[in-house]
Order: C-alpha cells, then sequence, then structure tokens
C-alpha cells in the first residue's frame, strides 16, 4: 500500500499516528513523547502538592480572626483572577528578567551574578508560577471548609487542652478533607491544560524541555500542521487527565472513610 | 500573628502591585526596579491611544457579555429541570448531571482539532461567532453544576406548595426558583464571565488579528525585549482589573457553589 502523508484526512491511517507517538525504536534515550508525559506528570503533581501544603498554612493563618483578616484575605486572592498570559509576561519581564527585573538587580546587589532561571530551570520556574496562580484558589475552599467547622468543636478542642498542631493536623485536617478533594480534582484539571502560562514564558523551551501534552498537540497542529497526529495526542492527553481525575478522586475518598 | 498574616498577603500580591505602580511611570524610570518614583499618566495616555487595544478589548467585552447571557439562558433551564424534573428512571437525574460534569473536567485541547476543522469547513475560524460556540458550549456546564447545587438547597415543600396552588414548570421557575438563588445566577453568570475574560486556549487558537481577545493581546508582550516595562505594566492592568474585581465581589458565592456542588456528590 502506498504510504499516506499523515496530514490528509482522506485515508485511513489506522494506528499510525498513535504509533509514531508510543513507538520506541532506540531503546537508550527516552523518546520524546514519554519525557513530555513525565514533564507533565511532574508539572502537575509536584504543583499540587505544593500547592496543597501551601493552601492548607495560608489558609489555617488566614481563619484566625485578625482586625480585617478579609483584606488580607482578598490580596492573596488576586492572583487566581490574574489571567495566565499576564502572569507569565509580568513574572518574565519586571521580576525574573536578569538585567531589567527585580530578581537581576537582587541577585546584583548581594554580589550574586544572576542566571537566567527561564532557560536553565524551566520547570521549576513553571511549576513556581502556577503554584502563585493556584494556591489562592486552595486557600479559597480550605478556608470555606474551616470556616464550616463548628465553633463548639473549636471550644472543645481548647478545653480538652490540644495543642495548636495537635488541633490543627489531629482534627481540623481529617474534618476538611472532602474540601481539599475538591481543590486537588478542580486544580488537577485545571493545571492540566494550562497552555498560555507555558507559551509566554518559556514557549516550551530550552528544546523541548518544558513542553506539555496541551502544549506538544498544539504545536503538532500550528507548527508541523499534523492534524492526524495532533488529534491522536490530543486524544491520550484526554484519557490520561480522566484516569488522575479518577485516580485522585478513588484514592482520596478511600483515605476519607 | 496579625504582622505575619499582612506581610505575607503583601509580599503574595506584591507582583501586581508593582505591576499596578509601573504603569504610572515612564519607561526610563521603569527600567530601574523601585517603589518610589514621581507617578505620571503618560503611559497610559500612550497605551490608550493605540487603536488595536480597543479591538482587543472590544472583542474581549463582547465575548464575555454574550456568552454570559446565553450561558444562562441555556444554562439555568437545564439547572431547574435537574433539579426539581421527574425522571422516569431513578439513575437518569445522577447520569445526566454527571455527562454535565465530566464536561468540566474535558481539557480544551481534547476538542481543539474537531472544532478547528469544523470551523475551517464552515468558514467560521476567524469569526467572533465560532469562538463564541465554543466558549458557550464550555461554560454551560459550570452553570448547570452551580445552579444545580443551589437548586437542591430550595425545600422542595416549597415547590410542591406552589405546584398545588397551580403554576406551571415556567412561572415555578422564574417566580419561586429563580428569585430564591438570585445571588447564585448573578455568582454563576459572574465566575463564567471570569473565567471566559481569561480564557487564553481557545482565544488565541480559533481567531485571527481581527477577532483575538485580551489575553491573545497580552502574550503578544512576550516577543518584545525588556524595555516596554511600563507599557506593559500598564496595559496588564487595564486587562487584569476587571477579572480581579469581579473575581473579589464574587469569592463568597464562588467557594459555595463550588463546594456545594463537590462536596455533595
Amino acid at each position: 500500500m502506498e504510504p499516506c502523508p499523515a496530514r490528509y484526512t482522506d485515508c485511513f491511517s489506522g494506528i499510525d499516528n498513535y504509533l509514531f507517538f508510543l513507538k520506541i525504536s532506540d531503546f537508550t534515550a527516552v523518546p520524546e513523547f514519554y519525557s513530555i508525559v513525565l514533564q507533565t506528570i511532574t508539572v502537575t503533581v509536584v504543583a499540587l502538592v505544593i500547592c496543597t501544603v501551601i493552601g492548607f498554612l495560608f489558609s489555617i493563618l488566614l481563619d484566625h480572626p485578625i482586625p480585617g483578616v478579609n483584606i488580607a484575605r482578598t490580596l492573596i486572592m488576586g492572583p487566581f483572577f490574574v489571567m495566565s498570559t499576564v502572569t507569565g509576561v509580568i513574572w518574565k519581564k519586571t521580576i525574573l528578567n536578569t538585567t531589567f527585573g527585580w530578581y537581576g538587580v537582587l541577585a546584583k546587589a548581594v554580589g550574586l551574578a544572576p542566571v537566567d532561571l527561564l532557560s536553565y530551570y524551566p520547570l521549576p520556574v513553571i511549576i513556581f508560577l502556577f503554584c502563585w496562580q493556584w494556591i489562592p484558589f486552595f486557600v479559597l475552599i480550605m478556608l470555606a471548609g474551616l470556616q464550616g467547622i463548628s465553633g463548639e468543636l473549636v471550644d472543645s478542642m481548647r478545653i480538652d487542652g490540644l495543642k495548636w498542631w495537635q488541633s490543627t493536623f489531629w482534627v481540623k485536617l481529617p474534618l476538611i478533607m472532602n474540601h481539599i478533594r475538591v481543590a486537588v480534582m478542580l486544580g488537577l484539571v485545571f493545571i492540566v491544560k494550562e497552555f498560555g502560562l507555558i507559551l509566554v514564558t518559556t514557549a516550551g523551551g530550552p528544546g523541548t524541555r518544558s513542553y506539555t501534552l496541551p502544549y506538544q498537540v498544539y504545536m503538532q497542529i500550528f507548527s508541523a500542521s499534523n492534524v492526524g497526529r495532533a488529534g491522536a495526542l490530543a486524544t491520550m492527553t484526554v484519557v490520561l487527565t480522566l484516569i488522575a481525575v479518577n485516580f485522585v478522586s478513588k484514592s482520596m475518598k478511600k483515605n476519607n472513610l | 500573628m496579625t504582622v505575619t498574616i499582612y506581610t505575607l498577603a503583601i509580599l503574595y500580591f506584591s507582583p501586581i502591585l508593582y505591576m499596578l505602580l509601573s504603569g504610572f511611570k515612564t519607561e526610563y524610570q521603569a527600567v530601574s526596579p523601585s517603589f518610589v518614583f514621581t507617578p505620571t499618566l503618560e503611559t497610559y495616555k500612550s497605551v490608550l491611544s493605540d487603536a488595536s487595544l480597543y479591538t482587543y478589548l472590544g472583542n474581549s467585552i463582547f465575548q464575555v457579555l454574550a456568552s454570559s447571557v446565553l450561558c444562562l439562558l441555556l444554562g439555568l433551564p437545564a439547572a431547574f429541570a435537574l433539579a426539581f424534573g421527574n425522571f422516569r428512571k431513578k439513575g437518569t437525574r445522577d447520569k445526566i448531571y454527571m455527562w454535565f460534569l465530566t464536561t468540566i473536567l474535558l481539557p480544551p485541547v481534547a476538542v481543539l482539532i474537531p472544532l478547528y476543522t469544523w470551523f475551517h469547513a464552515w468558514q467560521l475560524n476567524t469569526t467572533p461567532l465560532g469562538l463564541l460556540m465554543a466558549y458557550v458550549g464550555f461554560h454551560v456546564p459550570i452553570v448547570v453544576w452551580m445552579l444545580y447545587s443551589f437548586f437542591a438547597d430550595i425545600p422542595t415543600e416549597i415547590m410542591e406548595a406552589s405546584e398545588i396552588d397551580g403554576c406551571t414548570r415556567f412561572q415555578q421557575m422564574m417566580h419561586i426558583a429563580v428569585p430564591l438563588v438570585r445571588t447564585g445566577i448573578i455568582s454563576a453568570c459572574l465566575l463564567v464571565a471570569v473565567f471566559i475574560w481569561n480564557e487564553f486556549f481557545l482565544g488565541f487558537n480559533l481567531t485571527g488579528n481581527d477577532t483575538a481577545t485580551l489575553p491573545v493581546y497580552m502574550s503578544r508582550f512576550r516577543e518584545q525585549q525588556g524595555m516596554f516595562i511600563a507599557q506593559l505594566s500598564a496595559s496588564s492592568t487595564i486587562a487584569i482589573l476587571p477579572a480581579i474585581v469581579l473575581g473579589w465581589i464574587t469569592q463568597k458565592s464562588l467557594v459555595k457553589g463550588l463546594t456545594l456542588g463537590a462536596v455533595k456528590g
């Protein structure tokens, strides 16, 4: 049979498009697809863990009834409503820039030579930016959970003489497990599909070091003009996302009971 | 404790704060980072005199208004029917509800390719209508999800009483259910508005030069070299201010809608 160019949709190509990504021809190197999957998983998992931990600590702090706590809550909530492309360019140009940004100026002030973080450590920077954007969302939901805990329970914990860490981690944490589950699930869904932040900060680079699956789909369509392969890739992205969502929801439900 | 919390909050917010301030600098002042400077409106004047900004702003406003209204028109009856409709089989309600939920979970890359090829065939590819259809499709489930949880809070006795008094289904929805969940409806609408205002992936891939939205406009700044910090800050401020203000207004009901729907399900 005549080999069919993958971009023409009028001939059936079987599972060729899938095989293009999945097959391993050279066992000495990790094929591009697998390293991109790995990068996607790394970014998502690390960002989710950091968001959950720091989000929980923030929400415990913001649960204190200090005067004007609503102002503090509102300030922390800010980054969540900022569009991802603005987050990307603002951090890239005004903070992480080695010459004109705060990072560069402060590093020079203490006598260090600032390295371009976005080129040398693309994944950690992207994870950091994801966290900056999504911790507010986690705080928002967990704080709602903490405020739903009845005052009687808080009083009785105090009377029973629980230390702050005992009441925080043994009583309050299990009580808001449901809220944490919601935050992690929605966070997972939104972080996996994030695209704009990567495009404006690193554009996937250097090389393909900070590609994630959605970014690779985009590149396949608009850079390689290969709709068939992009379709295969998008399908695999959806399947992986659904598996991950299912896994998270099941495992967290089990812990809860 | 008070000091810790405030320091933390201000530090966390400082990138946005610095951006807000930098918009009031001249380009020359903005080159060296500092919080102390004499404010000027020069940069805002030059940003606001750029005609292309208004195209993007207009597109964004059109998409947000049109799709919020359409989402509400489609989502409100759907949520009402889900909450109070009589289903012949017991599991049907949950099954339909799950279909809406899984649509929220769907990453947009999944549908980008079919949308792109279809829109290409129907010549909708760079039209506002095409993007609007995609946005409505993606955000109706969110409206349904939030409103369903608000409707489910209404005691069934009220609905039964109104039925006995001879209300039709439509009257029940318009005169009883809707006034009871008015805050929920407003917050669902505003949440969808914020999401669409900030949406980048579809807006970037399904639009052309004269139909693109603000996030696309902002993404173009990535290619410039570091000498336009003041301009970047001023236009960023214009781009994010509506979403931040809307977000702050809605956060209370947003959290109620999100947690009610999810903690129960």
